[in-house]
C-alpha cells in the first residue's frame, strides 16, 4: 500500500483545483490506497509568508510531506505559471524534501494555450526538490470542471478518463518502485 | 521629463540581499539615465504588504494600501524586479504579487530582472523562470539581467557583481531612452603596422 498526499495550491474556495484533486482521491480510494490532503489555503498565512517553519500547523504539513510515498500536486495556472500560493508552501520544503518520492502534477486553467506551464514552470521546481520521479502531468480546462454542488469534479468524460488513467499509471509506477526499493537488487 | 521607476522586491529577511540588489539596480539605472533629476524611484517591498496581497489573492479585493502600490506599478515608465530564488524559481511571495497584478498592467512596460540566491548554481532561474513569466505579461524585458549569489556580495572577484549591475543598469537605461549601445572597442584599431615592426629589426627607416 502506498500513502499518497494530495496538495492543493488554489487560493479559492470553492475551487476547481480542489474538485479535481478530490476526483483523483476518490479514484485512489477505490484502489485501496490511503490519501491525505493539504490545502495550502488552510495553513496560517502569516507563518507561510514569513517562512516560519516553527508554527505547529506548518510543521504538521511538512511532516505529512515527509511521510508520503507519493504526492499529487494541483495548481491553478495564473499568468502562465503555478500559483503563488502553492509556491509559498513549496518554498518551505527542505532542499531534498521529495527524495525517493514520486510526484504527479495536475493543473487547471482557462485556456489550453497554457498546458505547457506544467512542464516549463512547475516541473523544474518539483525537480529541484530531488524527487525520484515526476510523472507526466495532466492539464484540465476550467470548463471541464465543476467546483461545487452536484456533479462536483471532472464533468467532461474525456478529461475524466485522461485524469483517471494518469492516476492509475501513477499508482502503478509508485507501488512498483516502492517494492523494488525494498528488495535488494542483486539478491537472487 | 523624469522617468518614473517602480521597484518590486520580494525578500523575506531583514536586511535582505534581494532588496539590496533592487536598490543597486535602481541606482545604476538612475545614474545611467543622468542622475536623480532624470528619474524617480518608488520601492514596493512585498514583505510590507504581504498581508494585503494575501487578502487580495483570497478575496479578489485590494486594500487601499495595496491599490496604491498596484497603481504605482501600472503608472510607472519602467519596472525593476528582484526576487529570491527558491526551488529553482521565483519565490511564492513574489508570485502572489504578480498573481494580483491586473491583466495588461505590464504590457509594453520595460522591465529589468534581478534575482538572488545562495549559490550561483541557480543563476539560470532568471532566464528559465522569471523571463517567461514577464514574457507572458507582455513586458519589454531588458536582455541584461543580474543574478547575485551570496558569495558575490563584498567580493571583488566572483563575476564582479558591481560591474554586472552597472552593465544591467546601463543597458536598461538605453532601452528606456532608445539610445544606441556604445561602440565596441576594437583592440586592433591602433595596431603598429607590420612594416614598422620590421623596420626596427632591419634598420630600414
Amino acid at each position: 500500500m502506498t500513502s499518497f498526499l494530495l496538495l492543493s495550491g488554489s487560493p479559492s474556495r470553492p475551487s476547481r483545483t480542489a474538485a479535481l484533486l478530490d476526483d483523483a482521491a476518490q479514484h485512489l480510494d477505490l484502489g485501496g490506497h490511503t490519501a491525505t490532503r493539504i490545502d495550502v489555503l488552510d495553513l496560517p498565512a502569516a507563518a507561510l509568508l514569513r517562512a516560519d517553519t516553527t508554527h505547529p500547523a506548518i510543521q504538521n504539513a511538512l511532516a505529512a510531506v515527509d511521510l508520503a510515498d507519493a504526492l499529487v500536486i494541483g495548481t491553478p495556472v495564473y499568468k502562465a505559471s503555478f500559483s503563488g500560493v502553492l509556491k509559498t508552501f513549496l518554498d518551505l520544503l527542505p532542499q531534498k524534501a521529495l527524495a525517493g518520492k514520486a510526484v504527479l502534477p495536475l493543473a487547471t486553467g482557462g485556456t489550453i494555450a497554457h498546458l505547457l506551464s506544467i512542464d516549463y514552470a512547475l516541473r523544474p521546481v518539483l525537480q529541484s526538490l530531488s524527487p525520484r520521479h515526476v510523472a507526466p502531468g495532466r492539464f484540465v480546462l476550467d470548463t471541464h470542471l465543476v467546483k461545487e454542488g452536484p456533479g462536483r469534479g471532472i464533468s467532461d468524460p474525456t478529461a475524466r478518463r485522461a485524469v483517471h488513467q494518469a492516476v492509475e499509471q501513477f499508482v502503478a509506477e509508485s507501488s512498483t518502485t516502492q517494492s523494488s526499493l525494498t528488495e535488494p537488487a542483486l539478491s537472487a | 521629463m523624469t522617468t518614473r521607476i517602480a521597484v518590486i522586491t520580494a525578500g523575506i529577511t531583514e536586511p535582505s540581499s534581494t532588496r539590496l540588489l533592487a536598490d543597486r539596480l535602481a541606482e545604476a539605472t538612475v545614474r545611467a539615465l543622468g542622475g536623480p533629476s532624470a528619474a524617480s524611484v518608488d520601492v514596493i517591498d512585498v514583505r510590507d504588504i504581504a498581508h494585503d496581497v494575501t487578502n487580495h489573492v483570497l478575496t479578489g479585493f485590494a486594500s487601499p494600501e495595496l491599490q496604491e502600490r498596484l497603481d504605482l506599478v501600472a503608472e510607472a515608465d519602467a519596472l525593476i524586479v528582484s526576487s529570491p530564488i527558491y526551488t529553482a524559481s521565483y519565490s511564492g511571495l513574489f508570485k502572489m504579487l504578480i498573481d494580483v497584478l491586473p491583466k495588461d498592467s505590464l504590457r509594453d512596460k520595460p522591465v529589468l530582472l534581478g534575482a538572488t540566491g545562495g549559490t550561483a548554481r541557480h543563476s539560470l532561474a532568471i532566464d528559465h523562470a522569471l523571463r517567461p513569466l514577464f514574457a507572458y505579461l507582455g513586458a519589454l524585458v531588458s536582455p541584461v539581467a543580474v543574478f547575485a549569489a551570496s558569495e558575490d556580495w563584498g567580493s571583488t572577484e566572483a563575476g564582479r557583481l558591481g560591474e554586472r549591475i552597472e552593465r544591467a543598469g546601463g543597458a536598461f537605461a538605453r532601452l528606456l531612452t532608445g539610445a544606441p549601445a556604445p561602440k565596441q572597442v576594437d583592440p586592433f584599431e591602433n595596431v603598429t603596422p607590420f612594416e614598422a615592426l620590421l623596420a626596427d629589426v632591419t634598420g630600414a627607416a
